[in-house]
């Protein structure tokens, strides 16, 4: 068929040209502005011009706008002191050695002021360990409430007025006689001077006075090995270890030297675990009952009932002679409980060791027996080495009181004790300090005690004084000031000086002291340089055993105390201890490592008591921070508390800490924090020993409640892969089967190729240089908190105050979370340090508008504090919850209104130990752990100066570098040789995990299973429910 | 017998009306003083704004902690409130833009108060993600602007980036449709001004309006192209901020559900808010003709549908976390709906799903008390919607150490208040000074739907077959001239 044609017109037919124009030009009509365009673009200020203009201008003003300027003033050094270059950091060692605990350190000096405390890895004791306490003492130095000038009578005074005035004090008392109250010193040169002070003021005594007394001990082994010491413990030797309620990893003696001891023995080395097993009686949720793999509880009145049938079921075991008329215990699980100890114990003779807690000498003589029994001296006792940890004998101090209300004292010169607050009688001692013609404290704030003398000769921070120290006998440690003192303070020794009429100089008298004994000057230099000077060679001991364990034993059975319906334990917390050092803002802030609250004391009690008194702690209320408040009645007094519900309480006890209630002139941060409970210590009239509990009490809800600033509330990992745990016998049964279904959820995604084949956008970083990790092992970790304080030392963390706790806005970048599971009467614990994972996939990162938050090619999560407009997006999507908002301006940071100061951050002598090396963060920004980088570049730019590529081990993150058990590692992974690379080829199939690994977050920070030593039998597995 | 037209369809407008009728009606009351009531209102609104901004101000002053958030719920009224702000916002858009493109005539009653309604809300809703910055004054570093920052620049993968391009665009979009739309009234307004002032300040308002041909035809097609334009945004911009949820790890938040189940929730929200500002206007304006109970009736239907999209969603969404086996999302629903904050679900659920259920009674659709009640407890479910999905999901996600309870502080309560009162104020001064009816748009229905004209048809289905079509034809005839 042909085409037909069909035209529209003869244009179309034709095709003309002017048609063919036609159809090019579709629309053929001229645009309608004429001769307007001309006009337009002849204009004086064309159309473009004026857009030019406008852009100009705009942007000149958002560059304007964008510009944060503030004025700065840089005064150069004429003349540069020697050894200060600014921004280089210079290392001392030092020693912390207050009221006998003792912690040798290195304090990191930037621009002349001391900002860090690490500990000296040289000393055996220690072993670089640090506690929460000695972290945070270099904020003590920089306390707005320590004494700046000495006082006569309140008034500010010279030096040379209270000297004056001391002396003709001393030498006017008629022959009444001066006391030196103290509390343990552990200083040798010290020693000396106070008997020299004694030999100038015939009939002068020192009476060392112990806030929590350790004299139960002293006169144990006084009775026994006929020394009034305490022998050195060796917890790395004990493969059985059972502690009578001393809380070593926490607050016994000294905890630093014990944990790191005690990691030791919980390590494990491939596929094979051979851990100590730990047993723990007590009668409160105690950190080392936490720690522990059994734990019982009993009321504190029948310790001695459970060490008494404990030494009976090991001489049974060992066939050794028992005790005669020992009293029955009716608790059916403690009775279990003693006979597992006594298996324990019995079957590793010359391996256990008993510690107890008990301040009662005959619990602490069959204590001893049952030590000597298992052939402990030598092993884990050591007696060549009696430490000096604590001195202070009870009676010494009743003696005082008595002599002072009976004018027979003429002058108390008091230096560290503040017997006001902490003696069980502190109003007696106030009021018989009255009748004592001349009182001078030597204190270094306005304490209870310090309020009532006549003179106040305020002594240095330790970081500002010469110092020495005799830990364990043979074992010496110095004490080097790191600043110049900051007020018109003077050291204790000093006073003593002057007012012997000699020369104040203390250094020269410590230089006198120690030159001859170690041989010159330059044998001093290297002490002070090095710290600690050890024993060159260390066997241990035992020592002569003479108690009578059967006497004593005698001797508690008549004591046994009448037991009340409830009995009321006193205990010292992991931050505060004693509560010396309370008003530090850092330790007050610090969540309890067992109940997880800052700010406060409080009452524990158990869940089984609480549902009896109708308080129901579940899910629905738990985050209800306002908790009831209770009565507590014992010996006589009364003090309202508020109610804490803690699982693994006995049901018959409740425990109150020390520490707490200080007058308000303490300072702004323990001011009227909390109640002090030192009243309720108990005198035991007989031995005449301290006891921290009493048998009776009452307790009364009184319908009020009360906020505590608690920072974990549920307390279950719901059974949740994020904690994974196991036994030791199913671990050497199958080491792998606790991580094995997250290694085959890997392996179904590209097993060693999992980071580019889990996910389906798989162009993730390249990281051609080095790459940061870190494993922490639960098996290590005792949940003491050193870290969260280290962390917040070394990168200016924030303190926000208890309402800010209570709104959930603390700012730690570390935090310890502690999960109980199985029987909430007595559960397991497990403490897990979350930090920042620095996840090669974070979801943080990719959520941020402005892309403040980016990876960094070291694996390192970065956050940009400048560009961080604070959407808070990167916290909301943060799995591990670990980004932390600055909600305020906790410390002046923003030249902006709205300062909330709590720690007082605002004033410029607190800001000194600001790290100056870390951005202190403005309100608004978020923050979070950044593997602390400033500590990446440094050792980096080291490194790259001595022309070398970096070593492992170089590279320190404070929360590791703090770590008393060494359970955080931390290197690059990158290096095979390091012991993080090692660390993770070694477990890998074992013990090796990442939480949330799902998610395909690729954290940078490992975990390591946490390996219990229990029988299978034994451990709960499901969670404790919902509800408590 | 015959009729004209089906007998479903009701007039759109009541009464006996004209062209005149009808501009007297709606432009009248702009002429007059405002009345007693009107002056109440906007004192109330003024109120509310300034506390708001006083609330604002605290907030800036002190930081962000004055709020109740804390560390692990990171948002919760502040985007709660942007989400259902902007999810009432829909409603107006969809009426303006997808409505007319189906042709559905019963939109002109609506449409104007519905589009000022989505532009307020939006204005709302932006004031949420700007101040609830920690630091705002940096707010413009989400703004892609050239800068001496060397290669910084904004995120693009970020979703809140997505927010900021989605919602400035849908803001600017609606504008400009809404505008258009008030072109030819406002030029009415000012060929009746008597004032000096007014005429002055309609004659700039309306452009040089002179109602031309020509004007017409374009003002037609630029509202069909920009109808065209805001369609697909009804869709994506509640779809994009869904995305700020589901494209996190949060469970309770990564879901692929989200974007459909946030754009009918929007329009759920949207269509109750239009509701409640409707029936208050055609009560106190008297323009109960214009606004007539099939308005009310058609639109409830819509909450009805949409009300069970959302159902369906919250449905799926447990059954996906039942089905999915992963602890965190069964945690994350149990959590939900049994954990310390049960009851925000129990009433999100009773709000959105069981109480629109009774509008499948045809008597309750048409009962305007009830729908006034039903419009409110449809938002406040809404509102309650976005809080569980926000604050329900943050507050007990992975870790069980960080898991927090989350209470409001007076200042974020303050700041949603203020919204409040910035909407009743933009929306007082809008009803008082422009036509809150589109009138041009009235007319161009009024004599195929209105009630006069439909019952001069009646007349004619009386005839029989061929003079009945003879008489349409010719009425139709007249109608297009």
């Amino acid at each position: 068929m042909s085409e037909k044609k069909y035209w529209k017109g003869l244009e179309e037919l034709y095709n003309t040209p002017s048609y063919q124009k036609t159809v090019r030009n579709e629309f053929r009509e001229e645009l309608p502005f004429g001769e307007e365009i001309e006009r337009l673009m002849d204009a004086k200020t064309p159309r473009r011009d004026f857009l030019k203009y406008l852009g100009f201008s705009i942007t000149a003003a958002t560059i304007a706008a964008s510009c944060e300027i503030q004025v700065r003033k840089a005064i150069p050094y004429i003349n540069k002191p020697v050894d200060i270059t600014p921004g280089v950091p210079n290392y001392y060692a030092s020693t912390y050695a207050q009221d006998g605990d003792y912690c040798p350190v290195v304090v990191k000096t930037l621009d002349g002021r001391p900002i860090k405390i690490e500990g000296n890895t040289s000393s055996s004791i220690t072993r670089g360990g640090t506690s929460a306490m000695v972290q945070a003492s270099v904020l003590s130095l920089y306390d707005t409430a320590r004494l700046r000038y000495p006082m006569i009578q309140g008034k500010e005074a010279t030096w040379e007025e209270l000297d004056k005035a001391v002396m003709q004090g001393l030498a006017s008392l008629g022959g009444a006689p001066v006391v030196l109250l103290t509390t343990t010193l552990m200083s040798p040169a010290t020693e000396q001077l106070i008997q020299e002070f004694i030999q100038k003021y015939p009939g002068a005594r020192h009476v060392t006075y112990d806030a929590v007394s350790y004299a139960g001990m002293l006169l144990a082994n006084e009775a026994c090995y006929g020394k009034r010491a305490i022998p050195s413990y060796h917890f790395e030797n004990a493969k059985a270890i059972v502690s009578l309620g001393a809380d070593f990893l926490g607050t016994w003696l000294s905890p630093v030297e014990f944990a790191s001891q005690y990691a030791q023995t919980r390590k494990i080395k491939g596929k094979k675990a051979d851990l100590s097993q730990h047993i723990q009686f007590e009668s409160y949720m105690s950190l080392t009952g936490a720690n522990a793999d059994y734990r019982y509880t009993h009321r504190p009145s029948q310790q001695p009932a459970v060490v008494l049938n404990l030494y009976n079921a090991v001489a049974q075991a060992l066939g050794k002679p028992q005790l005669s008329n020992v009293p029955a215990l009716q608790d059916e699980s403690l009775q279990k409980g003693i006979q597992r100890a006594a298996r324990l114990l019995a079957s590793h003779p010359g391996e256990a060791l008993v510690v107890c807690g008990s301040n009662n000498p005959h619990v602490q003589i069959v204590v001893n027996g049952l030590n000597e029994m298992l052939g402990a001296g030598g092993k884990t006792i050591d007696w060549n080495a009696p430490v000096n940890y604590r001195k202070g004998i009870d009676a010494d101090m009743q003696q005082l009181v008595a002599d002072m209300e009976a004018g027979k004292v003429g002058a108390v010169l008091i230096y560290g004790a503040n017997p006001v607050y902490d003696y069980y009688d502190g109003q007696r001692f106030a009021e018989a300090l009255k009748k004592v013609k001349l009182t001078v404290s030597c204190n270094e704030r306005k304490d209870e005690t310090t309020v009532l003398c006549q003179y106040v000769a305020p002594d240095h921070h330790y970081l500002e004084n010469w110092g020495d120290a005799e830990p364990k006998a043979g074992y010496y440690s110095f004490i080097q000031p790191t600043i110049f003192p900051l007020f018109k303070t003077r050291a204790f020794q000093e006073s003593l000086l002057a007012w012997m009429g000699q020369t104040p100089d203390w250094h020269g008298y410590l230089m006198k002291f120690w030159e001859p004994k170690l041989g010159g000057l330059e044998a001093w230099e290297e002490a002070l340089q090095n710290g600690v000077i050890e024993p060159k060679q260390v066997s241990l001991a035992a020592a002569p055993f003479k108690g009578d364990v059967q006497g004593a034993a005698a001797q508690l059975t008549a004591q046994q105390p009448k037991m009340g319906e409830l009995e009321l334990v006193l205990y010292e917390k992991v931050g505060i201890r004693g509560g010396r050092w309370a008003n530090n803002p850092w330790l007050q802030e610090m969540p309890d490592p067992i109940s997880k609250c800052t700010w406060d004391n409080y009452v524990c009690i158990s869940p089984a008591l609480a549902w009896k008194l109708g308080i129901s702690i579940n899910r629905f209320n738990e985050n209800d921070l306002n908790r009831p408040v209770a009565r507590i009645s014992a010996a006589g007094k009364e003090i309202t508390l508020p109610v804490l519900v803690l699982p693994g309480m006995p049901k018959d006890v409740i425990a109150v800490a020390v520490g707490y209630g200080r007058s308000p002139e303490v300072g702004k941060a323990a001011g009227g924090v909390g109640k002090n409970v030192y009243p309720w210590v108990n005198l035991n009239s007989q031995s005449l020993t301290f006891e921290y509990y009493q048998p009776a009490a009452t307790f009364t809800l009184t319908g009020e409640t009360y906020p505590l600033a608690i920072t974990q509330t549920h307390n279950s990992f719901e059974g949740r892969p994020i904690i994974l745990e196991t036994t030791q016998k199913q671990y050497n049964e199958d080491p792998g089967e606790a991580t094995r279904e997250q290694r085959e959820e890997r392996e179904r995604y590209g097993g060693e190729n999992y980071d580019t084949q889990g996910t389906l956008y798989p162009n993730l970083y390249d990281f051609p240089g080095l790459k940061w990790g870190m494993s922490i092992d639960l098996n290590s970790c005792i949940g003491c908190g050193a870290c969260t304080i280290a962390c917040q030392a070394e990168n200016n963390v924030a303190v926000v105050g208890k309402d800010r706790v209570i709104a959930h806005q603390e700012m730690h970048w570390i935090r310890i979370d502690r999960y109980f599971s199985g029987d909430p009467e007595n559960p397991q614990v497990v403490f897990q340090p979350m930090l920042c994972q620095q996840c090669d996939n974070a979801p943080c990162e990719n959520v941020c508008p402005v892309a403040a938050t980016n990876h960094s090619d070291e694996g390192l999560n970065q956050m940009v504090y400048n560009r961080c407009i604070g959407t808070r997006y990167c916290m909301n999507n943060c799995p591990y919850k670990v980004r932390r908002f600055n909600w305020r301006d906790w410390w002046g940071a923003t030249s902006f209104g709205g300062t909330k100061d709590t720690a007082d951050m605002e004033s410029e002598l607190t800001r000194m130990v600001l790290n100056p090396d870390v951005t202190v963060r403005g309100r608004g920004v978020m923050e979070k752990c950044t593997f602390c980088v400033q500590r990446l570049q440094d050792a980096k730019l080291a490194a790259k100066k001595a022309g070398r590529p970096l070593m492992d081990g170089e590279a320190m993150t404070a929360c590791q570098q703090a770590c008393p058990t060494q359970a955080i590692v931390f290197g690059n992974v990158h290096d095979p040789g390091a012991a993080i690379s090692q660390l993770r080829e070694e477990n890998k199939e074992t013990r090796l995990y990442y939480v949330l690994d799902d998610l395909h977050t690729l954290p940078n920070v490992n975990y390591l299973v946490k390996v219990v030593n229990k029988d299978p039998g034994d451990f709960y597995v499901e969670p404790v429910q919902h509800v408590l | 017998m015959l009729h004209y037209e089906s007998t479903v369809r009701e007039p759109l407008v009541n009464g006996n009306k004209d062209y005149h009728q009808v501009t007297e009606d709606i432009i009248s009351p702009i002429e007059k003083k405002p009345g007693k009531l009107w002056w109440i209102a906007l004192g109330f609104a003024v109120t509310m704004l300034l506390f708001g901004v006083w609330s604002v101000f605290w907030e800036t002053y002190w930081g962000i902690g004055v709020w109740g958030e804390n560390r692990t719920v990171g948002w919760a009224w502040d985007i709660t409130n942007f989400v259902w702000w902007v999810g009432i916002g829909h409603a107006g858009t969809l009426i303006s833009a997808i409505l007319l493109l189906f042709r559905q005539g019963w939109r002109t009653g609506v449409n104007r108060a519905a589009e000022a309604m989505t532009i307020f809300a939006v204005l709302c809703a932006g004031q949420f993600p700007v101040w609830h910055m920690g630091r705002v004054w940096l707010a413009f570093f989400i703004l892609p602007y050239p800068n001496s920052r060397g290669p910084l620049w904004v995120n693009f993968n970020s979703p809140l980036l997505w927010d900021v391009f989605a919602v400035s665009t849908y803001l600017t979009v609606s504008i400009l449709f809404w505008y258009s739309g008030l072109i030819p009234d406002v030029a009415t307004i000012r060929d009746r001004a008597k004032k000096k002032f007014a005429k002055f300040f309609y004659g700039l308002c309306s452009f040089g309006w002179r109602g031309t041909a020509k004007e017409w035809q374009r003002l037609e097609a630029l509202g069909l192209l920009l109808a065209g334009l805001s369609t697909p945004l009804v869709l994506s911009v509640h779809s994009v901020v869904s995305m700020d949820f589901a494209t996190s790890v949060i469970p309770g938040w990564h879901e692929t559900i989200f974007p459909p189940y946030f754009v009918a929730g929007a329009i759920f929200s949207g269509f109750a808010m239009v509701q409640t500002l409707l029936i208050l206007t055609r009560k106190i304006l008297h323009l109960e003709e214009y606004v007539t109970l099939g308005h009310i009736e058609a639109m409830n239907k819509i909450i009805m549908l949409t009300g069970g999209i959302v159902a369906m969603a919250y449905i799926t969404e447990l059954f996906i976390a039942w089905y999915s086996n992963v602890v965190y999302e069964q945690g994350a629903f149990w959590w939900r709906i049994l954990g310390p904050y049960w009851w925000a679900y129990i009433i999100l659920i009773t709000c959105n799903v069981v109480s629109p259920q009774l509008f499948w009674f045809k008597k309750l659709r048409r009962n305007i008390p009830f729908t006034f009640v039903m419009s409110i407890v449809v938002n406040i479910g809404m509102w309650f919607e976005r809080f569980v999905i926000i604050v329900l999901s943050l507050y007990h996600d992975y870790m069980p150490s960080a898991w927090v309870y989350y209470s409001p502080r007076w200042p974020e309560v303050g700041f949603y208040i203020g919204t409040f009162g910035l909407f009743f104020t933009c929306y007082l001064l809008f009803a008082k000074y422009f036509p809150v009816i589109a009138v041009w748009e009235i007319r161009s229905v009024l004599k195929t739907s209105g009630e006069n004209y439909k019952q001069k048809m009646a007349a004619l289905e009386q005839k029989d077959t061929e003079e009945f079509l003879q008489e349409v034809q010719h009425e139709h005839a007249l109608a297009a001239h």
